[in-house]
């Protein structure tokens, strides 16, 4: 049955080239769509994973930017129960010209008090800060790799300040100390270094970007952020089940995007199956009712056409994913030199790129089979 | 070599077309026997019911009224299911224009025939050789159907036909498209695979054939006109 399925396709190569063609550009866009995907939804699991079980607290309206916040307000909120504890974190651009930033890309300085420094995150070489450090630095994976840092070497930090139509540039050398492993969350670019020089290089004293306030053992952190919005002027607090909430619903929607297009150029491809499955069975009518005559059941002939279906589907789902994997591959080989990856080919999505493949080429080729089935041997004889 | 026991009993065979809201019968009651290693042709007008009545043989159609026995079963009467079966162990088809598979060599032609009812590979190949072997193409096993001759192609699908060990050969106007030369070799190859014990029936419109054969059954209107295997019919019909 094979061989014959295999002959059949092999008779018009044309025609079976440009339908898997059309299926592989279908999955390669699947793939290629997914990954960005992916690697989001990785990004920021990790991410979110890495910030612990926090309550984020910023300026009330500022939605997806970075504000400021008094570190007044750090004292106001320690006092309110069912905080152990709260501290402030500066957030900046690494190189204020280059643009970015924020979760999902883009180099940034984290103003952090020492002891409070994301220690989850293992070094590879180096030490943490400690208080007392001036101008130290510990740096993520991606800076580590895009700058060519090594302990003990320097990094140049920038602040852009306007001045009527005009714009200052300050740079600074910190020097780095640690450098952390990679966690494939936004740490990775990230550049953390003592709180006050952070605050003092960018002349922002007595300024921070966020506070993060950790709830004491046994505490309700939903109900904690909802004590915190009450008790504090002008904050807007997340706890981190509706930060999770948030950015997932924020990925939802840009992976929704992406998968729409995706499976609407994969659906194009099955359109091709359909089309060349029809116009081969219109053609091969004369074949069927002899089959039919020579004693072949329907289910025989249905196998083969189907057969047929499913093979272009499965040719053109690996040509697809694996056009889509080099593709991504040398893509994020790019954008690892110059800091973080854009792609993420997971296993997971090699099986739904692989399986949608199958099923476009099957159920596309249902129909088609169908019709030839349904053929009276006697009519598909005398057909011409 | 004709045996006196019927493989092929038809009683009484019917089938009306609808043309519009006109009836119109393709056959009208038409019964005979054939009997094991008869070579029978078939013969009439166009329009006279004679490919109908192969098709009903054939189980490529269904009658509208009466029986047709092969071996003593009722065929008329097997389900659509099982009409497959029925096919590829009682009947052998020969076509008018061959109706080989054009991607497939003379011997794959052959061996597909035998697929569907599951025969080992090693057999298949086998037997598709001996087929070949025995209508003179041994050294053409090979080759595609365009690089066959038209009688070349004939015998292929002949031994495609013969593959299953069919009760019956039906043979559908089987010299039509060949030239005057090439028709005698494949008569003379259906008058030895009879001689040999194989129960054909031919259509044709060739008197030269039918004169070869057993028997003709003349038909016209959807009727039996004449039937030479029948006593006082041989001078009405020819």
């Amino acid at each position: 049955m094979f061989d014959l399925i295999i002959r059949s396709l092999t008779q018009r190569k044309m025609r079976t080239g440009l339908t898997i063609f059309g299926i592989a550009l279908g999955i390669f866009a699947v793939v290629v769509m997914g990954g960005m995907s992916e690697h989001m939804n990785l990004v920021v699991d990790k991410s979110l994973k890495l910030l612990a079980n926090n309550i984020q607290i910023e300026p009330d309206g500022t939605y997806g930017g970075v504000g400021t916040l008094d570190e007044s307000k750090i004292r106001q909120i320690k006092r309110i129960p069912g905080v152990s504890d709260a501290y402030g974190v500066l957030f900046t651009m690494l190189d204020p010209e280059s643009g970015g930033g924020g979760l999902t890309g883009g180099d940034m300085v984290f103003g952090v008090r020492p002891e409070k420094q994301m220690i989850d995150a293992k070094l590879t070489s180096g030490r943490y800060l400690v208080p007392g450090d001036g101008y130290k630095a510990v740096v993520g994976s991606s800076i580590a790799r895009k700058f060519n840092l090594k302990v003990g070497d320097e990094l140049e930090m920038k602040s852009k300040r306007m001045q009527r139509t005009s714009s200052i540039t300050n740079t600074r050398n910190v020097s780095v100390v640690g450098i952390l492993e990679y966690t494939g969350s936004f740490f990775d670019g990230s550049v953390q270094i003592p709180l006050d020089n952070a605050q003092k290089f960018y002349k922002m004293e007595n300024t921070v970007s966020f506070i993060y306030a950790e709830p004491a053992p046994g505490v309700d952190t939903s109900e904690l952020a909802r004590r915190i919005d009450l008790s504090v002027d002008k904050v807007k607090s997340t706890s981190p089940e509706q930060l999770r909430k948030d950015i997932e619903g924020n990925l939802m929607i840009f992976s929704l995007i992406t998968i729409s297009a995706a499976v609407l150029a994969a659906i194009i491809g099955g359109l091709s199956v359909m089309n060349t499955m029809l116009m081969s069975v219109s053609e091969r009518t004369k074949e069927f009712g002899l089959l039919k005559a020579l004693g072949a059941e329907r289910k025989t002939i249905l196998l083969m056409t189907m057969g047929e279906a499913a093979l272009m589907g499965v040719i053109g789902g690996i040509i697809g994913i694996a056009a889509g994997g080099v593709l991504t591959h040398f893509l994020n080989k790019s954008f690892e030199a110059q800091g973080s990856a854009l792609f993420a080919i997971t296993p997971r999505l090699v099986m739904i790129g692989l399986l949608f493949a199958i099923s476009l080429g099957i159920i596309c080729g249902t129909y088609p089979a169908y019709r030839a089935t349904k053929m009276s041997p006697m009519e598909a004889l005398r057909y011409e | 070599m004709n045996n006196n026991e019927p493989v092929l009993r038809i009683r009484d065979l019917r089938k009306t077309y609808m043309q519009g809201k006109i009836p119109v019968h393709a056959l009208d009651g038409v019964s005979f026997d054939v009997n094991k290693g008869e070579l029978l042709s078939i013969v009439g007008p166009s329009g006279s019911g004679k490919s109908t009545l192969l098709s009903m043989i054939g189980l490529l159609d269904r009658p509208t009224d009466g029986s047709v026995f092969i071996d003593d079963v009722e065929i008329t009467k097997a389900k659509e299911s099982e009409a497959p079966r029925i096919r590829r162990e009682k009947i052998g088809f020969v076509f008018q224009h061959f109706n080989l598979l054009s991607t497939l060599t003379a011997m794959e032609n052959v061996d597909i025939a035998m697929r569907f009812n599951g025969t080992s590979k090693n057999r298949r190949k086998e037997r598709a050789f001996q087929l070949l072997t025995k209508v003179g193409l041994g050294d053409r096993v090979k080759h595609k159907p365009s690089e066959l001759s038209g009688g070349q192609q004939q015998r292929v699908a002949i031994a495609r036909a013969l593959a299953n060990e069919p009760a019956i050969l039906l043979a559908d106007e089987p010299t039509g498209a060949v030239d005057t030369k090439t028709r005698e070799v494949i008569v003379e190859l259906l008058k030895r695979l009879s001689e040999k014990g194989q129960t054909i029936i031919v259509v044709t419109h060739d008197m030269d054939v039918a004169q070869q054969t057993d028997r003709i059954i003349t038909m016209r209107d959807g009727m039996i006109a004449s039937d030479t295997g029948v006593a006082g019919n041989e001078e009405q019909g020819l």
